[in-house]
């Protein structure tokens, strides 16, 4: 009888101890499409046109970082889960990963923050001439370059802009467009964000146009070579993704610095300081309101208040024009971006191209926006989604703006590239002393 | 042969424990009736599903039981093809309770310490919500003095003093970056108390159909002087005090239960139960800073949670005089609306499914065995708050042991 029972326990028990591991090992499974796809578009070589949102520009510089985690980089991971094939890009050596040079956040004062150079491991050969990159190259985004000057007809910028001159070798330095440049690489799909320093240009010199990089692109212009630049990148029938071109408003450089917080801090100093006074773009000299947007580098400048009249300060020293984005000029500025997008939209509505709204999202960015538990805004510093110029993106902007094209091809083709995990990539990186 | 189990038990390092919150393991034997059984005076877990029953159980008792949870939550980003599973932990509900009255008088004291409300969710720190949660570990622990009556010999009445013990510890990453690339980290950490009720009406009727009134009530659980420590990098140390504290409150529903039992044999006994769970009550979780600065406020977070709700029906057959055999069905209203689903409680509506056996080798001891399965619904979300975008689902494996000596 007590052999029965321990029979009949050890039965019972096994029985227990079996049910358990049996379910130990039931993990919950969570449906996913039946297969993944490229839909109608064909990824098997990638190309990226573009600025230096496309090189992965940030912190003022390019390097090494940031290249890593440009967009287009981000994409073409995500690519290869539906077809897509290797990506190249022209990254710096591991021995000068600093290439350009970038901008660091080096104390954080009362929220005030102090901005250091990083000079070391960079890249440069000489003045203003970095070491040449060689090789195939699929992320061909140039920082500064424009629709404009992608046709180029003096072949100038490609000796002017060293990020241009890097890729090039020394026989086509000179002699040779980015419209050019760009072709005979055998894609089979495209991305095209470019256009942006067609109007920023104009704008972060505060309206005023210096040289062939601070010209405002005319629109009748800017659609002519649009549509050139989408002829050539579906000479072959391929699909691809444009994008359009953000509200430069919508970025902390321009919202960073505004009238009152410098009146304020002025005040401090001198009591008497009774307004800020700017220059137009007209030549008329005015107190400034909020809807004069100064450039972010004034901040740092140290010219408020300076000198026996106080710069700013006073009508007969007002902040010069090319400091300010006078409330005339945002208008001028906002009315192109309008045209350009317009264009855009409709021309690669024409060609059947996905279309990636970056001015919707950008503006959304502004607003503020909680994407998966990070809050992401236009803030400078403290925002996350731009670096710290105050234009280009962080990595974490960047991962987000990845989706906005993500989203846009599956909507367009069908695809079912995955969405990328924007929680991996960082904001600004803070230091860790007081 | 305990110690078989027992090896077992620490041997199976896959376990986790954790839920969203509510802790429907409180007695083996209603465990293994899908959690019914409060129109049934089975046993001294009355004192948890009917204080009313108390007073018909006819021997004094004793008991302990332990249900390791399995709580096995996936999670799968909107538009991406990973899926994160959680952690594995082991944080087992358990219950324990005594009864006693003197034979053939018309009351009997009970004593239940039961942990009906709780989680242990670690979702790990690189997972793709951790901005929103890395991982929650919230305890209660209810101890319950309690009355029971039998006015009359078919009514029971009871009622049940309700201390709560809280514990809680919640973490998530801050979307604030080191120089080294990595996120600050803020850890929340606390005990606190509460108070509450618990009262039953047990009614027999002539035919043996037994009927059950329940209500427990809130217990507001207060946290107060809690740690919160945020490692950030020291520039943000201004924003991010070090030695901060909170005050919280962590309100826990009450429930009402109706229940029916209704014998279809003279060794089988079905039961009903209906739950409202009043959850109405967590609108907000709410962390009140000692030292606030512009990024820690103490803006609440928003829950809204509904009322909730769950049907259960179980079967007890005593097959032999020794052996017991129970089963359950049920189904659970999740109360986390649209929009609030969070990783701390990523709850949808629920089936529940169970089985459960009990035997007595001799007049003294009874040991009873259950397992508890719950099939969480998928459910897509995007969190208001936090914007974290994805399906959750959930598998809930709850085995349990319980010893009883009864005399």
């Amino acid at each position: 009888m007590v052999g029965d029972i321990n029979m009949k326990k050890i039965i019972f028990n096994s029985l227990v101890a079996a049910t358990i591991l049996f379910v130990a090992s039931c993990k919950p499974e969570i449906e996913t499409p039946a297969a993944t796809t490229a839909g109608t578009a064909n990824f098997s070589k990638y190309i990226a046109i573009g600025n230096s949102l496309t090189s992965g520009y940030a912190d003022g510089g390019l390097y090494l970082e940031g290249q890593k985690v440009a967009y287009p980089n981000l994409l073409a991971a995500q690519m290869a889960t539906v077809g897509g094939g290797s990506f190249t890009s022209p990254f710096f050596s591991d021995s000068q990963p600093n290439g350009s040079g970038y901008a660091s956040l080096t104390a954080l004062t009362n929220g005030s923050p102090t901005i250091s150079q990083v000079t070391t491991g960079t890249a440069y050969v000489g003045a203003g001439k970095l070491a040449k990159y060689s090789g195939e190259i699929q992320n061909l985004g140039i920082p500064g370059m424009r629709l404009d000057l992608a046709f180029d007809p003096t072949f100038t910028f490609s000796a002017a802009n060293m990020f241009f001159e890097r890729l090039l070798t020394d026989a086509q330095v000179g002699k040779v467009n980015y419209a050019a440049y760009i072709q005979g690489r055998n894609h089979t799909f495209f991305s095209l964000w470019l256009g942006n320093n067609d109007v920023l240009g104009y704008a972060l010199n505060g309206g005023v146009t210096t040289d062939a990089t601070t010209v405002l692109t005319e629109k009748a212009t800017f659609s002519f070579l649009y549509t050139n630049m989408l002829n050539i990148l579906t000479a072959g029938g391929q699909k691809g993704v444009v994008a359009t071109i953000p509200d430069v408003t919508a970025v902390p450089y321009f919202n960073t610095v505004m009238p009152a917080a410098l009146l304020a801090a002025a005040k401090a100093i001198n009591p008497a300081a009774a307004a800020i006074y700017i220059r137009t773009g007209a030549g008329a000299v005015r107190v400034a309101t909020s809807e004069d947007l100064i450039r972010l580098p004034f901040q740092t400048a140290g010219l408020l208040g300076t000198g026996s009249i106080p710069y700013g300060l006073h009508p007969l020293n007002p902040i010069a024009n090319n400091w300010v984005l006078d409330k005339d000029e945002v208008a001028k500025v906002k009315d192109y971006v309008n045209s350009y997008n317009s264009t855009i939209k409709s021309l690669a509505n024409n060609k059947g191209l996905a279309i990636a709204d970056t001015y919707t999202y950008f503006n959304t960015v502004k607003a503020g926006i909680n994407v998966q538990g990070v809050n992401i805004n236009a803030a400078f510093i403290t925002g996350g989604a731009f670096s710290l110029d105050g234009i280009h993106l962080t990595p974490r902007g960047n991962a987000v703006i990845a989706n906005v094209f993500v989203d846009a091809i599956n909507t367009k083709y069908g695809s079912t590239i995955p969405n990328i995990d924007i929680t991996k990539y960082r904001g600004v990186k803070f230091p860790d002393s007081k | 042969m305990k110690k078989i189990l027992l090896s077992v038990v620490l041997s199976v390092p896959l376990w986790v424990f954790g839920q969203g919150f509510q802790v429907n393991l409180q007695g083996q034997k209603q465990i293994g009736m899908a959690g019914a059984g409060s129109a049934l005076a089975l046993d001294e877990a009355s004192v948890f599903y009917n204080p009313g029953a108390v007073s018909f159980l006819e021997k004094n008792s004793i008991s302990a039981g332990v249900n390791p949870l399995l709580f096995k939550s996936a999670f799968k980003q909107t538009g991406s093809n990973i899926t994160e599973n959680v952690k594995n932990k082991i944080a087992p509900p358990f219950e324990a309770y005594a009864v006693w009255g003197p034979k053939s008088n018309k009351w009997k004291l009970g004593l239940g310490v039961y942990t009906p409300f709780g989680g242990l969710v670690d979702w790990g720190n690189d997972w793709s919500g951790r901005y929103a949660l890395t991982s929650l570990n919230l305890k209660a622990i209810y101890f319950q003095p309690t009355l029971s009556v039998k006015i009359t010999e078919n009514i029971g009445i009871g009622a049940g003093f309700v201390y709560n013990h809280g514990e809680v510890n919640l973490q998530r990453a801050l979307p604030v970056n080191y120089p080294d690339g990595r996120s600050g980290h803020a850890t929340l950490e606390g005990t606190g108390s509460g108070y509450g009720w618990n009262a039953g009406l047990y009614i027999k009727t002539q035919s043996n159909i037994t009927f059950a009134v329940v209500h427990k009530s809130k217990v507001i659980t207060k946290l107060e002087g809690g740690s919160a420590t945020f490692d950030v990098p020291e520039s943000l140390r201004g924003a991010f005090p070090a030695g901060n504290t909170f005050n919280a409150e962590l309100p826990l529903p009450s429930t009402t239960s109706l229940g029916i039992g209704v014998p279809l044999s003279k060794n089988t006994v079905l039961a009903f139960d209906a739950s409202w769970v009043q959850w109405h009550i967590y609108q907000d979780l709410t962390f009140d800073y000692a030292i606030n600065t512009p990024q820690l406020t103490d803006r609440p977070s928003e829950r809204n949670y509904r009322d909730g709700s769950s049907f259960k029906l179980g079967i007890n057959h005593q097959a032999s005089e020794k052996l017991a055999l129970r089963a359950g069905v049920g189904y659970a209203f999740s109360p986390v609306q649209d929009g609030y689903v969070t990783p701390e409680a990523p709850d949808a509506d629920r089936y529940i499914l169970s089985a459960g056996v009990g035997y007595a080798p001799t007049r003294h001891f009874e040991l009873n065995a259950s397992f508890f399965f719950e099939d969480v619904k998928s459910r897509q979300q995007k969190n208001k708050e936090t914007g974290l975008d994805g399906t959750f689902k959930t598998l809930v494996y709850a085995p349990g042991l319980s010893l009883t000596y009864k005399w």
